[in-house]
């Protein structure tokens, strides 16, 4: 199995400088918009992002290419490290308080449609089951293929499939409005 | 292709075809060609939701520090053969001069007994058989 990150790992280990920036360059954003899809904060998405990329520093000088490509391990590392912090803020979490996320109402007042669609889709997702969630951030908007997603998330692509249905029926009934708008939008026919 | 299958696809995958199993996404766009009518509401619905989450655009802020603080945490290269033996020598060059210099310090002080002992070394030895006469 090829592995288009197994020699800057190796390279990054042994303390090459341009490799490391490369790996940076290359996986730092997905890294930081994975973690942000899945804790809708972005001061935590990036705590995340540097948390993963210590291990990855630390990791590198032994790093040998296996079963699992180095991409699909840094996923998962990150994964691991949003769940933990989702666990903690639901241990934390005051049964009344409700969400953790930003709460798209004050955004009702702004003018900007998108700004309002934008923070609808953020709530709804921040409601998913946290696989559900992981499954549509890793496929729709890491646009990963389903098999690395199922890697990622280690369970078998049927699995994988089935998180993504039972998501995406859970999005489509909580962003109602948005989808009846998009289609009206579409369509150029009225909301009904 | 089935509708059954083509069904259970759209509704995990969505309606673009791009995101579906790279084994089953020509199969799909075929098998949506072939049935447009009876597939059109179920693709604009899952097309609808796809643009609905694709309107969630991940903030995309500078990076710019947290590369710096993610690369200061870089692995550094190691140290060469050439670099080991310079500070190998330069740390036996130091212990050198501190053996020298304390060696010297602390070297045992010549006493009168030490120098009694000397002088009497180099005496002519007594006679101590022969008797006056």
């Amino acid at each position: 199995m090829f592995d288009p990150d197994a020699e800057y790992v190796r390279k990054a280990g042994a303390g090459d400088s341009r490799a490391a920036e490369a790996l940076v360059r290359r996986h730092l954003p997905r890294m930081v918009a994975l973690a942000r899809r899945m804790l809708s904060d972005a001061a935590e998405a990036e705590d995340v992002a540097q948390e993963v990329f210590l291990r990855v520093w630390r990791e590198a000088p032994r790093w040998k290419p296996g079963a699992a490509k180095f991409e699909t391990w840094m996923h998962r590392v990150a994964l691991n490290l949003c769940y933990d912090r989702l666990r903690r803020r639901r241990e934390r979490a005051d049964p009344d308080a409700g969400l953790m996320v930003a709460d798209p109402a004050p955004l009702a007042s702004e003018a900007w449609l998108a700004q309002q669609r934008a923070a609808k889709v953020e709530a709804a997702l921040s409601q998913l089951p946290e696989r559900q969630r992981a499954a549509i951030v890793l496929v729709h908007y890491q646009e990963l293929s389903n098999i690395a997603a199922a890697e990622m998330l280690e369970i078998s692509v049927e699995a994988l499939e089935s998180l993504l249905a039972r998501g995406r029926r859970a999005l489509k009934a909580a962003l109602a409005d948005v989808v009846q708008d998009l289609i009206g939008e579409a369509g150029g026919a009225p909301r009904g | 292709m089935d509708r059954a299958r083509f069904e259970q696809l759209l509704e995990a995958y969505g309606a673009d075809f791009a995101r579906w199993p790279a084994t089953e996404r020509v199969a799909g766009e075929r098998f949506a060609e072939e049935h447009a009518a009876a597939l059109a509401a179920g693709l604009r619905d899952a097309g609808a939701l796809d643009a609905a989450l694709s309107s969630a655009p991940a903030a995309r802020g500078d990076l710019a520090d947290l590369s710096a603080r993610v690369l200061a945490q870089a692995p550094r290269p190691a140290q060469g053969f050439g670099a080991r033996a310079s500070w190998a020598l330069a740390a036996c060059a130091l212990l050198g001069v501190v053996i020298g210099y304390g060696g010297g310090r602390f070297a045992p002080v010549a006493t009168d007994a030490d120098e009694a002992y000397f002088a009497m070394a180099f005496e002519a030895p007594v006679d101590l058989s022969g008797e006056e006469g």
